[in-house]
């Protein structure tokens, strides 16, 4: 062996190993968690700038352990500037020497047991409660061009919907602060409801909702307050004057009293922000069998706009600016005007139900010809104020607005229309429901007013007809021909022909069926459904439903084909 | 032996020439690489075809012509979600809109925006591979590929705002770098260039009247620029942009013993089209379940036909707008009737697979609006109103609100914004038509936005919405999640942080 081989052996032990360092494995980096994401807190520790001071008072409240755990939370984070303006204000000179318990409420009051991102926020109350308890309330404001969500009208949220592994964090540039006042000292701190405030202390509201009752069912109260301002415009200037106009037994706490309706009118139960107000067409209040009507018109939320008889009473708007107010027992809004309740004498409603919004809007159709329509599954709805029980045969789920002025269904109909629903089980829909217009608290006596038809010579259609939930005595047959007899007699035996008098053979197909006397306890719109109790078919002609005062004629009038009323 | 040895070479040569060559050659077996392709002039038109071909669909992504219907259609009051409405669209429809959102996805434009690239890189080479490729006939392909990607850097401008103005291929992924936005005015001066350079080269007719509509023509390219010019408040430039449309005397609007419905929608290709997508039986239009009831996830709002198109319960045989009830939709059902409707009766429906009608980028009487509407803003309402007088007169349109003071400039403005909503109904064009009006003579007007958010925005979010409509920001959509993580110039636009 000579050098130049020992050489070779030498280079060549050197490469080998080398060649081999290079191309073997490198280590991979298999992490030992299942996620990098971190949870709340980590997020906190990660921007110290922004959150230092958020996340001492999580550690001193001994949340940080929980936040960093598994679960799905809500955090509204208060950055360092925010944090530090807060304890100012509660004079706290840093977190340590700050109430133990103020912090922990505080913690409370930022944190919702559930993700909810800036999707769910809408102009009212979010879907849950925060853990202190009271609800937090969203809306968006536009400063100079840049529009941000605010919560509570407090604090903006800076940055949105940061997803961590427990969870969503929005940025806030303030504290948020729970309300600590009742609706009633909220009320009383403010000098422009002077009279409102007095008026619910001389009715003994005042006391009501000045209490933070501990069972939560019963806590939430919503107030809709009367300034002075708005009461001066109706000639009220002082309590004196109201309670002039008002109070005619000598005692307003007296529920009999009418400045003791007055106020529990304006009084509702529940957390009702404009953003839920809205959601519903009436609310109950706290006088008994009164409710407020509510409309959105143009963006502003109307009071008790309503429509009698074709005319339109015009409603109390709320002022939105100052409404929305947040109390330790619910919430306040103020009212544009005066308003109470109003005491309507029962008028008779003579509805033609083949008159409504959808075939309003079909001007080829509307008194001209029948149209269908299909619904395609139970989900669909094509009927603002028209539903029915979901049919199992798919192919009866079809409702028709029947015209003609030959056919002997609608020659005499009021308007030569009618409404058609298949109804029966098994297979066909089992019941048909409808939405009145308002009616005018009382008690009235209903009369289904249909066009009688069968389907084969065997067919039978018996139902029976339920207001508001509440079954009325009688039944009506869809295929019953009215009886023969005088107006006297066949209203004796709960029939009445609503149609123009012709000769019985003629139009006996038209007919009045009584169902029952029921007793409207409130003024608004009802609800009316024909349950099927035998029989089933598809020719059940709906021409109109009579609601007529107890007191009132309930034979006349008569209507003409062309929807005139003709008087005895 | 020696005999044996030349044998064994000459046997060996043989197999060394007969045998494959390429065994070092790596090349994909069943697809075409760059340094084969770019050769000859078919190759060009079949690149060409290729930029239309991928406006129908994508394979990555949803198609075009579903989020053009979303981002023209969505945010307005022209709309209602219905069964099928996914979280995305609620949000659109709410206002609620995040970077989470399936519909801020931009990916299919830039796919388009990079087969017109390509085009424009590579086809000036084919000239010197191809003898037989003139010229002219490279002009032509160039004029195309700009003219849509024009068109889609403007679709960007205008839902966006600020976008990446990519104008090299990406042809590999050593061409993929990341690349921060450009402002929305230097993207439509590209936008303009691009059109203006396109104009010179397009031909006026491909000589088949169908070609001519789904490919562009030199008029898709006036009609394009018109368009931008009255987006970016330069009149006078639209008006002769149009006029230059008006004067082909190749364009017509539909009307007389015609039906309306059945030729512009039904059949497509009508003498009215100046540029459509046209889905066939081989490519479908995304178009069939989004707005079948059963599984709808957008229907019309229920308020078109008393207050848009109009209701008459006045005379015997009522006043009919023809771009109503058997057009635009069908009133019984809500149903969006221009795309999966069959006839004009409203009484059949196309088939699944007949849903192929076209997604009309632009028609004749979209030339006649927009002249009506940069006009007026030069002050000559008068003329305005006889431009929007013949659409109406053609669609039997009728006054059921009241006719505009033809001397009020600010009238026939709003006179024309909706008339553009009763032509244009689900064509894509509502969202833009709004915010065009309301951003014009900075945000004059942003109350048409209001107005629009007052009908569409559920009762319970609408303060919320109408204060997000305050912020200019909060009118353009944000970068998807995905581009902000993978391309880390970009910047989120600020409504969205």
């Amino acid at each position: 062996m000579n050098n130049k081989n020992i050489l070779k052996l030498l280079v060549c032990g050197f490469m080998v190993p080398a060649l081999a360092y290079f191309v073997a494995c490198k280590k991979v980096d298999y992490g030992a968690s299942t996620t990098s994401d971190v949870n709340i807190t980590g997020y906190l520790e990660k921007y110290p700038d922004s959150f230092s001071l958020f996340k001492q008072i999580l550690d001193r409240t001994e949340t940080s352990d929980f936040l960093n755990a598994y679960g799905a939370y809500t955090c509204f984070a208060p950055t360092n500037s925010g944090v530090t303006k807060w304890l100012a204000k509660i004079g706290a000179a840093s977190v340590e020497a700050a109430d133990l318990t103020r912090l922990k409420n505080m913690v409370k009051f930022h944190l919702l047991t559930d993700t909810i991102t800036t999707a769910s926020f809408k102009d009212g109350k979010l879907p849950v409660p925060t853990m202190f308890g009271q609800f937090l309330v969203t809306g968006v404001s536009n400063e100079s061009g840049t529009s941000s969500y605010t919560i509570n009208r407090q604090s903006l949220v800076t940055q949105s919907n940061i997803k961590v592994g427990n969870g969503y964090i929005h940025q806030l540039n303030n504290v948020l602060e729970p309300s600590t006042f009742t609706i009633a000292q909220q009320l009383e701190a403010r000098p422009e409801y002077s009279i409102f405030v007095q008026a619910l202390k001389e009715t003994d509201f005042y006391t009501l909702l000045n209490t933070v009752d501990p069972d939560t069912t019963k806590r939430w109260m919503t107030v809709m307050a009367e300034s002075n301002a708005a009461l001066a415009d109706s000639g009220i200037n002082s309590y004196a004057d109201l309670k002039k106009k008002y109070s005619k037994t000598s005692s307003p706490t007296n529920t009999n009293d009418s400045l003791h309706m007055y106020i529990a009118y304006h009084i509702l139960s529940g957390v009702k922000f404009l953003g839920d107000i809205i959601n519903a067409p009436s609310h109950s209040t706290m006088e008994p069998q009164e409710v407020i009507s509510v409309e959105l018109i143009n963006q502003n939320v109307v009071l008790n706009q309503v429509e009698f008889n074709g005319v339109i009473e015009t409603g109390v708007t709320i002022n939105r600016a100052i409404s929305d107010n947040a109390a330790t027992n619910g919430v306040w809004h103020d009212a544009k005007a005066h308003f109470t309740v109003k005491y309507r004498k029962p008028a008779a409603l003579y509805w033609d139900v083949s008159t409504f919004p959808e075939i309003l809007k079909l001007p080829a159709y509307y008194k001209k010809q029948s149209y269908t329509w299909t619904r395609i599954n139970e989900a669909d709805q094509p009927f603002k104020e028209i539903t029915w029980g979901w049919g199992s045969l798919a192919s009866t789920n079809i409702f028709t607005y029947s015209y003609s002025t030959t056919s002997s269904v609608t020659r005499y109909a009021v308007n030569n229309d009618v409404n058609q629903l298949p109804l029966g089980l098994p297979a066909r829909p089992p019941y048909w429901e409808m939405t009145t217009p308002p009616i005018v608290k009382g008690k009235y006596k209903i009369w289904m007013c249909y066009s009688r038809s069968k389907q084969s010579s065997s067919s039978n259609m018996l139902c029976q007809v339920s207001v508001n939930g509440e079954v009325m005595p009688r039944t009506v047959n869809f295929t019953d021909l009215r009886p023969k007899g005088s107006d006297a007699e066949l209203e004796a035996i709960g029939w009445k022909q609503y149609t123009e008098v012709r000769a019985y053979n003629t139009d006996s197909n038209y007919a009045g069926r009584l169902v029952g006397t029921y007793e409207f306890p409130t003024t608004q719109r009802q609800t009316i459904r024909i349950t099927n109790l035998s029989g089933t078919q598809n020719n059940d002609y709906l021409d109109m439903i009579h609601f007529i005062p107890l007191d009132d004629n309930q034979v006349w009038p008569k209507f003409k084909i062309d929807g005139t009323k003709i008087y005895q | 032996m020696k005999k044996l040895t030349t044998y064994a070479f000459l046997l060996m040569l043989l197999a060394g020439s007969a045998s494959c060559k390429k065994w070092l050659s790596l090349k994909p077996q069943n697809g075409l690489v760059r340094d084969d392709y770019w050769k000859t002039k078919e190759q060009v038109d079949a690149a060409v075809t290729g930029i239309y071909a991928s406006m129908l669909g994508s394979n990555t992504d949803l198609p075009l012509a579903e989020y053009l219907f979303i981002w023209g259609e969505g945010r307005t009051d022209m709309v209602a979600p219905g069964v099928g409405t996914s979280a995305s669209e609620y949000d659109i429809v709410n206002l609620n809109i995040l970077s989470t959102n399936t519909y801020s996805r931009w990916s299919s434009l830039y796919q388009t925006i990079n087969y017109c690239n390509t085009v424009i890189d590579l086809a000036p080479g084919v000239l010197k591979s191809d003898n037989t490729f003139t010229q002219e006939h490279l002009n032509q392909a160039l004029g195309e590929a700009r003219t849509v990607r024009a068109l889609m850097y403007f679709y960007l401008a205008r839902v966006f705002r600020d976008v990446p103005l990519k104008l090299a291929a990406t042809l590999s992924d050593e061409n993929i770098a990341p690349m921060p936005k450009s402002p929305s005015d230097s993207v439509l001066l590209q936008v303009v260039a691009d059109l203006k350079e396109a104009e010179g080269n397009l031909p006026t007719t491909y000589g088949n009247k169908n070609t001519d509509k789904g490919r562009v023509t030199k008029y898709t390219a006036n009609t394009i620029l018109a368009d931008v010019y009255l987006w970016m408040e330069k009149y006078t430039e639209c008006v002769a942009e149009c006029n230059k449309v008006i004067n082909s005397g190749k364009f017509g609007l539909i009307g007389g013993d015609f039906d309306l419905f059945n030729e512009l929608y039904y059949k497509g290709n009508s003498n009215e089209g100046i540029f459509e997508l046209q889905f066939d039986a081989q490519k479908l239009n995304p178009f069939y379940n989004m707005h079948l009831l059963a599984t709808r996830r957008w229907g019309a709002a229920s308020n078109l036909m008393e207050d848009v198109f109009g209701v008459d319960h006045v005379n015997a045989t009522p006043l009919v707008d023809l771009r109503g009830e058997g057009n635009s939709l069908r009133a019984s059902d809500l149903t969006i009737w221009k795309y999966i409707g069959a006839n004009s009766a409203a009484s059949s429906l196309r088939s699944v697979g007949q849903s192929y009608a076209h997604w009309i980028f632009y028609r004749y009487a979209d030339i006649l609006l927009m002249k009506a509407e940069a006009l007026n803003q030069l002050n000559d309402p008068q003329t305005a109103a006889d431009l929007v007088n013949q659409i109406r007169t053609r669609a039997h349109a009728f006054d059921f609100n009241g006719s505009p003071d033809p001397n009020s400039q600010a009238a026939m403005e709003k006179f024309i914004l909706q008339e553009r909503q009763r032509e244009f109904a689900f064509e894509g064009k509502r969202w833009f038509d709004v915010l065009r009006n309301a951003k014009r003579n900075n945000y004059q007007n942003i109350q048409y936005l209001m107005d629009m958010a007052i009908i569409s925005i559920p009762q319970d979010r609408q303060q919320a919405a109408l204060n997000k409509l305050k912020d200019r920001n909060s009118h353009y959509m944000p970068i998807n999640l995905t581009e902000m993580q993978t391309n880390k110039l970009l910047e989120q636009n600020p409504f969205y942080k």
